[in-house]
């Protein structure tokens, strides 16, 4: 069971946390909200120079207006790069040595929705304490008002791409790559990196077959990279004779594959891939969340590096990774750090990386992925009401009592042939059942177990 | 006296201070209030060139773009400018992002109707309701329409205009003209139109940065470096505007300022020379507009101040021509409302077509006598001052209520007395062919709302 009318009585559909406010246009992400958003922003950036960046949500112009005006009314002095993708507004942040940046997008999010997401001056995402302060500021009402003649003033830029380009250029092996002359298809889902992956292909010398390239913002399938949302890019890889295909979070910081066969891969095997390849260029300490496939934990076993596993959520993943000086970072979404790079979420890094894996190994997509240990996950979510979430967790939690349950985040389950994870979505009304074994029964299983608890208390 | 509150909510918009009471939220739920009075259609934003005008457009367009209008950002423009593209495109209504001749730190909304008009009293209080309840109709993700960018604020104005105009007759003259646009919305297109007439031009406080060099209501007092510069560069004529290019001031080829009350006056002796019809003016416009209306035999119909009134009145009698006193001439022709451009327009082709001065044309006028006082008075007690004043003064002359109160005496003298809107004064303006008749009346009235407040 996973979808639900999300326009039930009495719905809030209102996410408001460290990493920004998400919310349902029309509904509950009113023009205000944001606005207050924004100036309580400003105020914790101290009226400094602050980047500005959208997706191609239909909405994004409202959100980023509203937006605008409240950081000029705070004194800050606003950078607007237009549509872009969120990992490019977060390599700005840092080139334009800006106060931080406010990325308007909802990611994975259908279009019906949009959101903010803040980032601080390092070009990463609010840590849980820099949120705190930004969401204590908000309450207070307590906002920068400036006069007329120290408000802040608004350019646009949008000549960046080569800037970004000639960095990730830099650190990836472009050489080997271009050599290899690999013809790529790429879904953007008419989000920001519509027309951008042109240039990234050009880039790295790959012949682009480009799906739902326009900048529309018309979501011809949910933005959110899976499977289930890669029939299209599937459909066509042998016919063209691709050697990969990747579909894109509408923000360009969620990857998911389809190989050379025509096999659409689970986006929780974006990170262990990318971690397989990267830990062989550079070792250290890897961060990953609660609730991934345990294809990393193996992974950086035999790379013999330590594994780091904080809450889910953007914010808590890059904290941790800033903090134990980790030299990669990701979650089973889809996403990948390597803050040597830069510390955000890299959809243009993780394919470039992915690329690089392919030349230099001289090996198929698909044949590198066999290289993977590969488990049965299962990803269920049902939708709950905001209200109910404490007594589901509770109920599902004295379920495991005796099963030494992990409960920074929700509860955690392991056992020697798998584990489980329940917990309360951060981007939507859902609690989520991740279930992974050795053995397909057996995650079907305990995922069964768990939402039947659930399912007792809704 | 308490301190005021620096926000003014009514019926001609929401006035405030920026960074106290003129909060970008403010903005955007008047925005989402407008937009759910208009329904959602194209809206024409345009702006004046303060300062804090880039950060009110933003939360302008927010509060438009949730109830799925569709902006149009025609940036920088003149009021009458926006009124008129509102007026002949498909817009349903226009936001202008101006306080007039407010100082600086302060910016305004004025909202506008479909057929480029400023919202009537009762068009205003209905938004307001609609304000005040909160019940916007925002729309979801699929019906968000984009901002459209307008390079050409000007386009349906100046086609009109030099419709309008014998343009030939004008640029036969290549006139030298001085401008003074008090770095507002003019000082852009000023010298634009002005050149498309075959004018000489040159411009003083044409910077458009929202800075005010001089106070920017076009009275004589205020525009001696337009007179100055008249002087210098031997020109014909200069013209002063406010900062949002609908008021205007003449000065003459000798650089004297001639009156901002004989803007308008010019405009219906020339109007009525080749058409005849009602004039509609305001109760404190100068009776030069009568005198010369019944040169033409034509009637004129009083209003209320205020520019919205005299629009409805020139409507509801077909007038050919109206205005307000403080350099707003309204030219149905081209729409009915307050517009610099087409009083330059109008003044020119009189110098062209008589072959004259403007000191001869001023000297073809009645000649009238007006002094303007402003005398300290709070609001409570302005309004029962008025009630006293008309309760002793009745019996003297022709008594009109409908604006404070004026009093017509028989010898063609008259005087307005009305509190002020805006400052905590009551306005006198009398006239009257006898220039010591017109100082007494004032003095003595002044003397006597004084002891009074």
């Amino acid at each position: 069971m996973e979808k639900h009318d999300m326009n039930g009585p009495g719905l809030r559909l209102l996410k408001i946390s460290a990493a920004g406010v998400r919310g349902i246009v029309g509904q509950t992400l009113t023009p205000e909200l944001i606005t207050d958003f924004a100036c309580a922003f400003g105020t914790y950036v101290q009226s400094g120079l602050v980047v500005v960046g959208r997706d191609t949500r239909t909405s994004g112009e409202m959100v980023k207006s509203s937006a605008v005006a409240g950081l000029l009314s705070t004194g800050c002095t606003v950078v607007d790069m237009g549509i872009c993708p969120t990992p490019i507004i977060q390599f700005m942040v840092r080139q334009l040595s800006a106060s931080g940046g406010i990325a308007i997008s909802a990611g994975h999010n259908d279009s019906r929705w949009n959101a903010l997401g803040f980032i601080n001056s390092r070009g990463t995402h609010l840590n849980p304490y820099e949120g705190e302060e930004v969401l204590d500021i908000y309450h207070s009402g307590d906002f920068t008002k400036r006069l007329w003649n120290a408000l802040g003033k608004l350019d646009q830029k949008n000549d960046y791409l080569p800037g970004y380009f000639d960095r990730l250029c830099d650190f990836l092996d472009v050489a080997a790559i271009r050599a290899a002359g690999f013809k790529v298809i790429i879904d953007p889902c008419n989000g920001a990196a519509a027309g951008i992956v042109n240039v990234f292909c050009e880039r790295l010398g790959c012949q682009l077959v480009p799906i739902n390239n326009e900048p529309t913002g018309i979501f011809p399938h949910d933005p959110e990279p899976r499977p289930r949302n890669a029939r299209q890019v599937a459909s066509i890889v042998k016919p063209v004779g691709a050697d990969i295909g990747f579909l894109l979070s509408s923000d360009a910081a969620r990857v998911s594959l389809v190989t050379d066969v025509g096999e659409t891969i689970s986006e929780e095997y974006t990170f262990p891939l990318v971690l397989h390849h990267f830990l062989g260029r550079k070792k250290g300490p890897v961060v990953t969340n609660l609730s991934t496939t345990k294809t990393v934990d193996d992974i950086a076993r035999r790379c013999d590096c330590p594994l780091i596993k904080s809450q889910v959520g953007q914010s808590h993943i890059l904290h941790v990774m800033l903090a134990e000086d980790a030299v990669i970072a990701g979650e089973g979404c889809g996403t990948v750090a390597v803050p040597e790079f830069q510390p955000a979420f890299d959809a243009f890094l993780s394919m470039g990386l992915i690329l690089e894996m392919m030349a230099r190994r001289r090996k198929r997509i698909s044949q590198l992925l066999n290289e993977l240990p590969r488990y049965h996950i299962i990803k269920e979510k049902i939708y709950c009401p905001p209200e109910k979430v404490h007594n589901v967790i509770d109920e599902v939690r004295d379920e495991y009592r005796r099963e030494t349950p992990d409960l920074t985040d929700g509860v955690r389950v392991d056992w020697q042939d798998g584990w489980i994870h329940v917990r309360a979505s951060t981007t939507e009304p859902m609690i989520r059942v991740i279930a992974e074994s050795n053995h397909k029964e057996i995650a079907r299983e305990r995922a069964d177990r768990a939402i039947s608890i659930i399912s007792r208390v809704l | 006296m308490p301190r005021r509150s620096s926000l003014k909510v009514g019926i001609s918009g929401v006035r405030g201070i920026v960074g106290e009471t003129l909060t970008p939220q403010l903005v955007t739920t008047f925005a989402e209030a407008f937009g759910t009075f208009v329904g959602a259609g194209s809206v024409v934003v345009g702006r004046d060139t303060r300062l804090s005008g880039e950060m009110v457009k933003n939360a302008v367009f927010a509060g438009l773009l949730a109830v799925g209008c569709k902006p149009i950002d025609v940036g920088i423009s003149p009021v009458p400018s926006i009124l008129i593209k509102t007026n002949r495109t498909d817009a349903i209504g226009a936001i202008a992002i101006t306080a007039s001749h407010n100082p600086v730190e302060w910016n305004a909304l004025k909202f506008v109707g479909r057929g480029g008009l400023f919202l009537n009293r009762y068009e205003a209080q209905e938004l307001l309701d609609i304000y005040h309840q909160s019940e916007f109709s925002l729309v979801e993700a699929d019906a968000y329409k984009p901002i459209t960018k307008d390079d050409d604020p000007v386009k349906e104005h100046f086609a009109a205009l030099l419709h309008y105009l014998d343009v030939e007759a004008i640029r036969g003259r290549n006139f030298k003209v001085v401008f003074d646009s008090c770095n507002g919305a003019g000082s852009v297109f000023t010298p634009r139109f002005l050149e498309v007439l075959g004018c000489r031009v040159v411009g003083i406080n044409n910077v458009p940065d929202g800075l005010f060099p001089r106070n920017p209501e076009p009275k004589a007092e205020n525009i001696s470096d337009l007179c100055d510069a008249v002087k210098a560069e031997k020109a014909d004529i200069g013209f002063a505007q406010d900062a949002d290019a609908d008021r205007l001031a003449i000065v003459d080829e000798e650089g004297r300022a001639i009156g901002e009350e004989l803007t308008v006056a010019i405009a219906v002796k020339h109007v009525l020379s080749r058409e005849r019809g009602p004039v509609v003016v305001n109760l404190s416009t100068t009776a030069i507009v009568d005198r010369i209306a019944a040169e033409f035999d034509c009637p004129v119909i009083r209003t209320r101040i205020g520019e919205v009134n005299v629009a409805e009145a020139m409507a509801a009698n077909r007038a050919v021509i109206g205005g307000e006193g403080n350099g707003g001439v309204m030219v149905p022709a081209i729409h009915p409302c307050r517009d610099s451009f087409v009083g330059m327009g109008i003044v020119l082709q009189c110098l062209a077509e008589k072959r004259k001065t403007v000191s001869e044309l001023v000297a073809e006028l009645p000649r009238l006598v007006m002094v303007k006082k402003n005398v300290e008075c709070s609001t409570e007690v302005a309004h029962s001052t008025m009630t006293v004043l008309r309760k002793r003064h009745t019996g003297e002359g022709e008594i009109d209520t409908r604006d404070g109160l004026k009093i017509t005496y028989p010898d063609g003298s008259w005087i307005h007395i009305r509190p002020s809107n805006t400052e905590p004064v009551v306005r006198l303006t009398t006239e009257s062919p006898f220039p010591e008749k017109a100082h007494e009346l004032t003095d003595r009235f002044a003397r006597e709302i004084a002891s009074l407040c």
